[in-house]
């Protein structure tokens, strides 16, 4: 009993770790239609700008963490910038946007390679992550629980950015047509440029923790193939799939992990996958898109 | 031919084969995978097991691995080519590795993520030629026919080809399981090659790699993705010697390419159209 309840705070956790990563998936393609696969540079740009802002600058984890945020914020915006840019002006066949984002990554993470080295590296002790005891005798850490509430704050941010403001409902129009939001006024260009930032500073707060909790290295970023898988279950495009997703990706990965065998956990998260598409092809929470003839 | 020199050619030899297959589904009948790598792992671990463990001669080892792909890749395509557009290739990835990871977690058979080692070099360069050359007429044979026309159909406008009597699930399916087939053969060739296989070279990066090289040659095209291969191939190997910067020459190459020119370096011609082009304007001005 203790260990699954345990298993239960660690897999909520991680899923909450992973809700942040597939957020930023699903914003990008309800937007633009496309699953952005530099989405994993994005996560490790937050990381690395973390752990030189906290080892070479010395600055303490509030400034080193907001200037990660904005840093890999500002990144997505200049790959966007760059390279989906173009590539949008010219077509519109989302595949191309695919492939040049499949290319961005591999860049992204072999900038880190050059630059910091492809050794893995510990942040330094600058989130608790101290056992705490749970209902008598379950353990978990304190990093599990602070994730947890961090995961939950920038999620309802995010929400509460959405519904509350004029930018939020402009996004919400964007999601459903980006060309007759375009129309009706709105800045095309700035939006998705807002959409990047919002993506990008999401995921580097999924990377400082994932850092925290695993090691810093330039193919962390792999990791978001797991927030992608959360996302499709959850269907893309919608943000409560996206969380939904990842918190059922979290705990079957941590519960198969306690009970089964830790080697295991990735079959599962893919089994996963693949029995979601067949049985609903547009994950859990998708719009069923009629196809006009 | 120096040794290193025929090493490359080879390995061109076998990439292209793999490239064709990929082609072939992606290009012609429109559907993006981004797991293929997992045929070309069944490929070359079936190879390796039935020589390694059962003594077989390579040949038919070489075919039992194409033929092992290709019936993979049937069962796979009968449920999931069902979904259309991008949804295909996410669930391509997630079938890949889970390919992967079973063949890892496989101890008994596969030797787990230690891979297997001492598999015979048989693929010289004869070997991987004929291989080649049969392989290429049969793929030119293939998208120049009946069924090649019908891929090409199903590609441009699935709705239209089912209203003209096509099957267009199972053009689909048999499309996978011939694409698969091809990458089967590839695998086999390759663990003949280089002789030691494990999980970890069949993995993501491998799958999108194979995709993006069908892209950069153009989609819809079978000569340009050969040429496409080529260029891979070459780029990847002559960076070697700058092997720190070779990953981000790649990944540059792939961002430009698609920034610049995304239909690919041949587009949906092929070499021997240009050439025959260019032949009749040379014979109009004499």
């Amino acid at each position: 009993m203790a260990t699954l309840i345990q298993q239960i705070i660690n897999g909520l956790s991680l899923g909450s770790i992973y809700a942040l990563i597939a957020v930023g998936y699903s914003l990008v393609y309800s937007i633009l239609m496309f699953s952005n696969f530099a989405h994993g540079g994005f996560l490790i740009i937050g990381g690395y700008f973390c752990y030189f802002a906290l080892n070479s600058a010395g600055f303490n984890i509030w400034i080193a963490g907001f200037g990660a945020l904005v840093g890999a914020g500002f990144a997505a915006v200049a790959t966007e910038r760059l390279t989906y840019k173009p590539i949008r002006e010219r077509t519109s066949v989302t595949l191309y946007l695919l492939i040049a984002s499949m290319g961005m990554n591999i860049v992204i993470e072999n900038i880190f390679v050059i630059v910091a080295g492809g050794r893995f590296r510990a942040l330094p002790p600058v989130i608790p992550t101290t056992p705490v005891h749970l209902f008598g005798n379950a353990t978990t850490s304190a990093l599990d629980l602070i994730s947890l509430v961090t995961a939950f704050v920038f999620l309802g941010g995010l929400q509460l950015f959405l519904t509350k403001t004029k930018w939020g409902l402009a996004i919400r129009a964007a999601a459903c047509d980006l060309r007759v939001a375009g129309l009706m006024g709105v800045n095309t260009s700035k939006l998705i440029s807002i959409v990047f930032f919002v993506a990008g500073l999401l995921a580097a707060v999924g990377g400082i923790f994932l850092s925290v909790r695993y090691t810093l290295y330039p193919q962390l970023g792999m990791i978001t193939i797991k927030a992608f898988v959360a996302a499709v279950i959850g269907g893309l495009g919608s943000l409560p799939g996206a969380v939904v997703g990842s918190l059922i990706l979290g705990l079957s990965e941590m519960l198969t992990a306690g009970f089964l065998s830790s080697q295991l956990r990735d079959l599962v998260v893919f089994s996963l996958l693949v029995v979601t598409l067949i049985v609903r092809p547009t994950g859990l929470f998708g719009k069923d898109v009629k196809e006009k003839v | 031919m120096s040794a290193y020199a025929e090493g490359i050619f080879i390995l061109l030899l076998i990439n292209a084969i793999a490239a064709m297959g990929v082609s072939l589904l992606t290009g012609f009948t429109g559907i993006f995978t981004l797991g293929h790598a997992a045929y070309l792992a069944l490929g070359s671990y079936t190879t390796a097991i039935l020589t390694l463990d059962y003594g077989i001669a390579w040949l038919p080892a070489v075919l039992a691995g194409g033929i092992v792909a290709m019936v993979v890749g049937y069962l796979i395509g009968l449920p999931t080519l069902k979904l259309m557009g991008d949804y295909y290739a996410i669930a391509s990835i997630g079938l890949a590795e889970s390919i992967r990871l079973i063949l890892e977690n496989w101890q008994s058979l596969t030797n787990g993520a230690r891979g297997l080692a001492g598999i015979d070099t048989f693929t010289t360069l004869p070997v991987a030629l004929s291989f080649f050359i049969v392989m290429a007429i049969a793929a030119f044979c293939l998208i120049n026919g009946r069924f090649g026309r019908s891929l090409k159909a199903c590609r441009d406008d699935h709705v239209a080809a089912a209203l003209l009597g096509f099957d267009v699930a199972k053009i689909r399916v048999a499309s996978l399981s011939i694409s698969a087939l091809y990458c089967g053969l590839a695998g086999g060739l390759y663990a003949g090659f280089i002789s030691f296989i494990q999980p970890m070279m069949f993995d993501m990066l491998k799958s999108t790699e194979m995709t993006a090289v069908v892209v950069f040659g153009g989609l819809g095209s079978m000569s340009g993705c050969i040429l496409g291969t080529t260029v891979i191939t070459m780029v990847t190997e002559l960076f070697r010697p700058i092997s720190q910067y070779r990953m981000l020459i790649y990944g540059l190459v792939l961002v430009l390419v698609m920034v610049l020119r995304p239909e690919g370096m041949m587009g949906q011609h092929e070499i021997g159209g240009l050439l025959k082009r260019l032949f009749r304007r040379g014979g109009d001005r004499s």
